[in-house]
Parts: C-alpha cells; structure tokens; sequence
C-alpha cells in the first residue's frame, strides 16, 4: 500500500517545516521530563562506560607501551590509541539512545497503534525523543567520563580544525545510530526475538564501527569489508576528523559525504520498510 | 459521515517455532494460517449520531475501529471517515478523530496527567480557549484536577481512564472512537462519562462511535445501533428499531381485588397461548408475550377485560436479551460465537 504516512488530505495546505517540528518538539521536552524521574540510570551507565574504558584503555595501553616514537600498529602513538579507544567509548554512550528497545517493545506490544492514532510520523516521533537521551547521555555521561581519563591518562590533544570537523561529524554518527537502531527495532515486525537481533546488531556495530579496534588495526580484506558498511560513520569516522588522520580537506570531505551518504540511504530504507511493514500491521486483541 | 464498503480484514497468523532459531527461520520459511476477522462489512454512520458498534468477543469490533483510525490497512473493501481513508491519509484523519483504547493507554507513562495534556495540546495545535474551556469541563465532569501530579503508571484504572477519556477529547474532535471507554470506572465515574460525551455531542455536534459490553453504556449514550456477528453487520439503525427485533416483549400489571397473583397467572396462560406470566414484586403480574402472536394492544385489552387495572405499563425490551439472542443465533453456542470466521449472521 502506498502513501500511508505522508500524504495529506487533499485541499490542506501541508504544514510548513517549522509548524511540523512544532508538533514534534513536545516529544522532545517530554521525554527528558521522563528521563529525569530515572536519574540512576545515568550513574550506571556512568559506571559501565567508565570501566569499558578502563579495560581497554589499559589493555592497549600495554600493546603500544614498547612503540617506537614515530608510532606504533597502524601509525598511533601511545595517546593516539588511547584517545581514540576513550574517545569511541564516550561515542558509544551517545549511540546508546534506546531506540532499539522502544520501537522493538512497541511494536511487540501493540502499542505503536496508539502512536498511530495520532498525528504524527511515527519514526519522527522517536527520532526528537531520542535526543534528550543523547544530550542527557552526553552531558551526563560522556564528560565526565572523558573528563575523569584526561586526568589520569596522556591524551593527544587535537587542533581547532579537527575538533570542529569532529562535532558535525559526530552529530552525523548520532543520526547513523538512531537510523540503525530504529531498523534494529522494527525487526519487531518480522520476528519475537529482538532481544537476539539486538545483541547482534550491538556486537556487529562496536566491531565494524571500529570501537572495540580500529580499522586502521584490522587485516585488510576484514577494513575493506569494514569500510563498506554504514557502522564505519559511527566510530572511526568522527575520530579519524578529531584524530587528523585524514588527507587534506578531500580526505575529511570523504569522511563527511560517506557519513552523509549512508545516513540518506538508511533514512530512505527506514521509510520504505516502514511502510510497507505499516499496510501489513496486525494489531490483535485489545 | 462514516462509511464501510465490503470491508475485509484477513489475519496472516505465522505459526512460529520457539526459540531464536526458530524465530529466524521465520524470516526464511513461514506457515500461515487465515482468519477472516472483519467479512465484507457494509455501513453508514451518519455525521453527528451517536452509534453503538455492538458484537460478541471476537466479532472484529476492534479491528473496524483500527481501519477506521487509520492504524490496520484492509485487505479488502475499503471505508472513509469524513471522506478520506484513514488507512491512506492517516496523519490528515488523525487530527479530526479522537481515539480511547480501553486496553492501551495513550498517555505518558512517566508524567503526569497534566504534561501529558501539554503536550497533546501542542501536537494537535489546540488553541488557547478550547484548551482551556475543555479543562475546565474535565475539571467539573471528571474532577481531573484530583490526579494531581502522580504518573499515568501509578494511577488506578479508573483514575487512569478518566484521563485517557478526557485526552481523547481534547482537541474538540469531529468524530470519537471510544472501544471499551468505562473499563475500571466505578458508577458515579460512568455516569460523569456519559454526561461529559453526551454534552459534547450536543454543545459541537461530534460523532460518536462506541463499543462496550456494557449495555448501559449504550443504552445511556447511543442513539443508534450497529451489531457485527462474527465479522457481518446483522443489524444497522436506531436503538429503538433494535428493540422491535425482540421476540418477546412484556407488560407489567397490578390490580385490585379478583384472584390472587397465582390463579390470576395461570388464568393468564390458559387464555392466551404462548403467554407466560408470573408474579414481580409488590403483588404486580409481568405478562410475556410472543410479538409474532398477540400485540401489547391485545394483550392490554385481554387484561382490562379480566381485571380491575390499578397500573399498568410496557417496559422497553431488554437490549441485552435482544443482544444475546444474536450473538447465540446461527449456532447457539455462545462460545462458537467467539470464533472469528465466515458464517451467517443469525438476526430472525
């Protein structure tokens, strides 16, 4: 079936952009208003995070503890690889926005029809209520996290430029992480067990996003294979920009445009599934 | 205006195997099994009526509603709500249609009643002085303002649901879709829903279509009457016509002197066949008459004939017995009558 989410009745003016954020916005406010009744949460992703980071900051650590001064695997010196393992972990927090479980849980549920009697995009929806978990998770979270290694561990630290370069591309992975959880989610719509489909994807994404080792780390034919999957945006293309390991401004453009690139695609096959799962929902009982 | 063209709607249900594997194997081999839940239905609700949407557990009372919010695309026939199918132009429906799921709640599950109402006021763009009228109408129908603070996941069901109510009528609605509304809400509760629905109706002239199993509910709401049995319309018009179905219908009697309430029943059913009478309370005889034999005229007539009438009257026939004789008929199991699937409907 065709048109079920865009479409407006004929002879209604379609809302400008502003009217349309307008009504998503309360999505937003409303869901920090939700996040702040659960702030244990925070502390314990605090916690998980900080010791993710330790664990493999220490580890690494190690391995370039013998490098020789011009770097060691893969070109990273000492505070090269430990800037870029922190920095993948604080970048972990801000993909971990939840998305996944919601839609999966709604959509198990049944309770994505009440979402439907309303009117407003559903996947709209989810994206402007993610961002007080993002912002919270990276306020709360994320600083204080880096901020606690910066005091114990040398890190590099990077240029103006690259920092700059680092934040849009960032915001970029922000939205690479919501667009793949939320296809993670609506798995829901084929399969009960998104609980499994969910530890896939999370393995699959800190492996393939370059989180748990770098791309530049990993054998060839397994950084190409790496290299031509959208995760690459999430990790090791924010910190290749903050890192300066690109190539003058073509090599930063690359990394931006390919982030782009993949963030239009899956925003393209997020609408067509939802869709299509849409004119086949089967909401029984209730 | 509400209308249903040869409404179909087939659930694909996939037999699925336990366990991961076997839930991915149903991404590669499925199995499937039909049910026609809603079968060719066919109506006309006018704009401004109030109809009850009437059927036994499992007629497909819920899925017509989700067709009709624009939640479920049929897999047959179509339907338009105020000219437009819901299902195609969901966003643009939604905005004139006001939607109370007995069985989900469609507030926010960690704030309260009021950040809830904020925010619904924001999506639908509801303007300054109808938000603020329709709170003060919660405020003195619903006594909304006694939910307080608390979040919707700690309120009771009723509480719950008397907010749940009011949100659906927010934003001044042209059409409300109420499927099981009165859950959990003691009398005064459904009282003060009843008063609140039918003071909308009356003050904007909204569309009301209800189910409930609750035969006051309809009784005290509806003007009109759709019955679904098992997925087909067997009945479409005003309440009233609906009682007429009834089979048997009755009339209420007390009098002075004669026989006593014993010899004056059996003298009853002897003279007139097919009758049954019998005692109600405070000395009163309840005469039940078939309507295909005798009509309340002769059956009163019969009666000043025989005794000295002190009072007499004819109460409306019970909605429930007329309901309960549908949803038994075809089969006259009532649990068959559960099982979606084709069959007949069963209306005499």
């Amino acid at each position: 079936m065709s048109g079920v989410d865009v479409p407006e009745r004929e002879g209604t003016p379609r809302p400008s952009p502003a009217a349309r954020v307008r009504h998503y916005l309360p999505f937003a406010t409303g869901g920090l208003q939700s996040l702040l009744r659960y702030r244990s949460t925070f502390v314990t992703t605090g916690v998980t995070a900080a010791a993710g980071a330790a664990v493999t900051v220490f580890l690494w650590r190690a391995v370039y503890a013998g490098s020789p001064p011009g770097g060691g695997p893969g070109g990273f010196t000492p505070e090269g690889i430990t800037t870029y393992l922190l920095m993948a972990q604080v970048l972990q927090v801000l993909h971990a926005n939840r998305v996944d479980d919601e839609v999966a849980a709604e959509v198990y549920r049944g309770d994505v029809a009440v979402m439907l009697v309303r009117p407003v995009s559903y996947p709209v929806v989810r994206f402007f209520a993610c961002l007080p978990v993002v912002a919270a998770n990276a306020v709360l979270v994320g600083v204080p996290v880096l901020a606690l290694f910066a005091l114990i561990v040398p890190l590099t630290v990077p240029r103006p430029v690259d920092v700059a370069l680092f934040l849009v591309s960032t915001a970029l992975s922000v939205l690479l992480a919501f667009l793949v959880n939320l296809l993670t989610g609506m798995t829901g719509f084929v399969t009960t067990n998104t609980w499994g489909v969910r530890m896939v994807k999370q393995s699959v994404v800190a492996f393939f996003a370059g989180q748990l080792v770098p791309l530049a780390l990993m054998p060839g034919p397994l950084a190409a294979v790496a290299s031509a999957l959208p995760f690459r945006g999430m990790v090791d293309g924010p910190l290749t920009l903050l890192l300066g390991r690109y190539d003058g401004v073509a090599g930063a453009a690359d990394v931006l445009a390919r982030q782009i690139g993949w963030a239009a695609g899956l925003t393209l096959l997020g609408a067509v599934l939802w869709r299509a799962s849409l004119s086949r929902l089967e909401v029984l009982g209730g | 205006m509400i209308v249903a063209e040869n409404l179909v709607k087939e659930f694909r249900l996939t037999e699925r195997k336990p366990g991961l594997v076997g839930s991915l194997s149903t991404l590669f081999t499925r199995e499937h099994r039909i049910v026609r839940a809603v079968d060719g239905v066919s109506f006309t609700i006018p704009a401004g009526s109030k109809t009850a949407y009437i059927g036994a557990n499992g007629a497909g009372k819920s899925t017509t509603i989700k067709m009709l919010t624009g939640i479920m695309t049929p897999t047959g026939g179509r339907c338009l709500v105020r000219g437009i199918e819901p299902y195609r132009h969901r966003q643009a429906n939604a905005r004139s249609i006001g939607v109370v799921f007995g069985q989900r709640s469609q507030l926010w599950w960690d704030l309260s009643v009021p950040d809830s109402f904020r925010i619904l006021r924001r999506i639908y763009d509801v303007p300054d002085p109808v938000y603020r009228r329709n709170l003060a109408l919660y405020r003195d129908l619903l006594d909304i303002d006694a939910l307080g603070t608390t979040p919707v996941r700690q309120l009771s069901l009723g509480q719950r649901m008397r907010a749940e109510i009011a949100a659906s009528l927010l934003h001044d609605p042209a059409v409300v879709f109420w499927d099981e509304p009165t859950i959990g809400l003691d009398m005064v509760l459904k009282d003060a829903v009843r008063h609140l629905v039918n003071h909308v109706h009356r003050e904007l002239g909204t569309t009301v279509v209800l189910t409930s199993h609750d035969i006051a509910d309809i009784a005290a709401i509806c003007d009109s009457a759709l019955v679904v049995d098992r997925g087909r319309v067997v009945h479409q018009g005003s309440i009233r016509d609906l009682l007429r179905t009834a089979e048997r219908r009755s009339v209420v009697f007390d009098h002075r002197g004669g026989p006593d309430p014993g010899h004056a029943c059996a003298r009853i059913e002897q003279e007139l066949p097919g009758v049954s009478a019998s005692p109600a309370e405070d000395g009163r005889i309840k005469v039940d008459y078939p309507v295909d034999r005798f009509t309340s005229r002769q059956v009163l007539a019969f009666l000043l004939e025989r005794f000295d009438l002190a009072d007499c009257y004819a109460p409306e026939p019970d909605l429930e017995d007329v309901l309960r004789r549908i949803y038994a008929g075809g089969s006259r199991s009532p649990l068959a009558a559960g099982v979606a699937g084709p069959g007949q409907g069963g209306a005499a």
